[in-house]
């Protein structure tokens, strides 16, 4: 059986899921209790009906999503302060990467926001920097880009 | 090669005073196709901006005891007794840009946004008191408008024994939004990083970069003559220091030019297996992105000194650096996750395109857009060398055959090394050399029958 995924995500963002997830249900039982559109008796297509079919299965699907996101969450917390000066998720790190110093934090995929300068822990860069220290120089390795990186800076929040 | 050219948009965006507003300003980028044919002249390297007879040394002798000689913005002429003096563009022109500066101020007029309604009157005063200055700075002050106008003087190119002398260009479109609104975001991206400065080299920072992406309706000059793309203004580096720059990706013309000319090439270089795997609409996605950083780099990559020490050399290496520079761009966004590992293969197969049909212009006019072409002939040349494609002389398939995308990138960052040096610290001596190595047309003239 292979393993679940994991979805990374900071208090903010669990908050942001759970309302999202409360919402559409409340909203899925709105489209419902109002009066369905009714299939009319003949080869002409119910644009009505179709719009909302389209628009419940729509809503279902997201719902699936995120109740799929709900169980298999991991709440992103800041390690012990001895651990600090090691990269995991959460963290904002400074880094040189190929001639530019740039500062980004690392968060789950579903919050990334690259121009709010967080990017995904799945990201060839995110996955690269995990685990490693202040100091250290990784090389971020992927099949046609190759860039080293040098850690300047580890903070939490 | 056609001097104006129209395209047909959709303007059902635009109120009925913009439509109007919109017909008056396609009017005036019309009617400047004669100036910008007036100083045009590909018999002689100084165009019609210097007398025929006037050496390069008489001239520049002439610019030390009057420096409207070589200033962007005049004719140099021989007065009654043969020495060399500078006639302002509108001094000579006065009466005749009239017409156009009517329709402007009449355009002006009927603008409900005041700024832009300033910004026109401040482009028709410019046309007629030979200041184009205070027009730039009104518009990056209050620009992005919805109706991106331009038109003056403004592009050096045809210039080629001095690239001083600025030739009439305009052209007229509207604001895509959404698009202008990727483009912002990226932007932001990008300048969160700092890129480090080469020790020893002076930097010029850039206060601010406003791009944009339009539907282009109408242009006239040299950019109509060449299809480009996309531009970058003010030219002026003070005014860019201060106020930061415009850029402007012309989507009707990179949608036409990849239609026409890239994507045919793409064709020849991918075989059928990758066609699949890159389709059409993929790949122009990946020719805007190129577009948006190359213009992008531009305003990223100032050195103050470089224009000095480099000379004539300075555009070809400049342009090459924004060039390399919007691929690195790219490749920190892939390592970041904002694009996939195809969508950067995407940007490079259009580089390598976008080379090769320079390599082609190169083959049927080599005294033409010279800057790029050799710039081109620099990038496959170096690619070949290092091993980065393969090229066939003979047969159906002669040209590029294969590539190696992770040579191509480990070349491009080099490139990008030696560029960066060249523009920070490097001598004219070094570049000469450089050039001499990897410049040739010859590869072209050998690969290139399509």
């Amino acid at each position: 059986m292979s393993e679940q995924k994991k979805f990374y995500l900071t208090k903010d963002g669990l908050k942001k899921i759970k309302k999202e997830y409360k919402d559409l249900k409340s909203l899925r039982f709105d489209k419902i209790k109002e009066e369905v559109p009714e299939v009319l008796k003949s080869e002409d297509l119910n644009i009505e009906y179709i719009s909302f079919q389209e628009d419940v299965s729509l809503l279902e699907l997201r719902i699936a999503e995120l109740e799929n996101i709900l169980k298999n969450i991991e709440l992103i917390k800041p390690p012990p302060k001895n651990k600090q000066n090691i990269v995991n998720l959460g963290a904002t790190v400074l880094a040189e990467i190929n001639g530019e110093i740039d500062e980004f934090k690392i968060i789950g995929t579903l919050e990334a926001d690259p121009s709010n300068k967080k990017i995904s822990n799945e990201s060839p860069i995110g996955q690269a920097l995990l685990g490693k220290k202040i100091g250290d120089t990784v090389v971020i390795k992927t099949p046609i880009v190759n860039h080293s990186c040098k850690i300047k800076k580890i903070k939490y929040n | 090669m056609k001097s104006f050219k129209k395209f047909k948009i959709n303007t059902k965006k635009l109120s009925p005073k913009e439509k109007v507003i919109l017909k008056k300003l396609i009017s005036a980028v019309k009617l400047i196709t004669p100036f910008y044919l007036k100083q045009k002249n590909e018999k002689y390297p100084g165009a019609n901006f210097y007398p025929k007879d006037a050496t390069k040394e008489e001239i520049q002798k002439a610019a030390k005891k009057n420096s409207l000689i070589l200033n962007p913005y005049t004719f140099v002429e021989r007065d009654k007794k043969g020495k060399l003096i500078a006639i302002p563009y509108h001094i000579k022109f006065k009466n005749k840009l009239k017409p156009i500066v009517n329709l402007i101020k009449e355009a002006a007029k009927l603008s409900n946004d005041k700024n832009f309604t300033k910004y026109l009157q401040s482009r028709a005063k410019s046309l007629l008191n030979g200041d184009y200055e205070k027009s730039d700075i009104l518009l990056l002050k209050k620009g992005p408008f919805k109706i991106s106008f331009i038109i003056g003087p403004i592009e050096w190119y045809l210039d080629k024994l001095f690239a001083k002398k600025y030739a009439y260009q305009a052209w007229v479109g509207i604001l895509d939004e959404e698009k202008t609104e990727e483009a912002k975001e990226l932007l932001t991206i990008v300048l969160s990083g700092r890129r480090k400065v080469l020790p020893g080299s002076k930097k010029i920072n850039v206060s601010k970069i406003n791009p944009r992406v339009d539907k282009t309706v109408a242009f006239s000059g040299l950019i109509s003559e060449f299809l480009i793309s996309s531009m970058n203004l003010p030219r002026d580096n003070k005014i860019v220091k201060k106020y930061g720059s415009e850029l402007t990706i012309f989507e009707p013309v990179l949608k036409l030019r990849f239609k026409k000319d890239y994507f045919p090439i793409c064709q020849k270089i991918l075989n059928k297996k990758l066609q699949k795997q890159y389709l059409p609409d993929f790949l122009y996605k990946g020719a805007l992105r190129y577009t948006l950083f190359n213009e992008i780099s531009y305003s990223l990559i100032c050195y103050k000194d470089a224009e000095k020490r480099l000379g004539n050399f300075f555009y070809i290496i400049n342009e090459f650096f924004a060039n390399i520079l919007g691929i690195k761009i790219w490749a920190i966004l892939f390592l970041k996750g904002i694009i996939s590992q195809k969508e950067l293969e995407a940007i490079l197969i259009f580089y390598l395109c976008r080379n090769l049909s320079l390599g082609k212009l190169a083959i049927k006019r080599p005294d033409i857009a010279f800057h790029y072409q050799t710039r081109a002939a620099i990038s496959i040349n170096f690619l070949l060398k290092e091993g980065a494609i393969k090229m066939k002389e003979y047969g159906k398939k002669r040209g590029i055959y294969s590539f190696n995308f992770t040579k191509v990138f480990i070349c491009i960052d080099e490139l990008s090394r030696l560029l960066e040096y060249y523009l920070a610290l490097g001598s004219y001596e070094e570049v000469q050399e450089f050039i001499n190595e990897y410049g040739s047309f010859y590869t072209f003239k050998k690969f290139l029958n399509f």
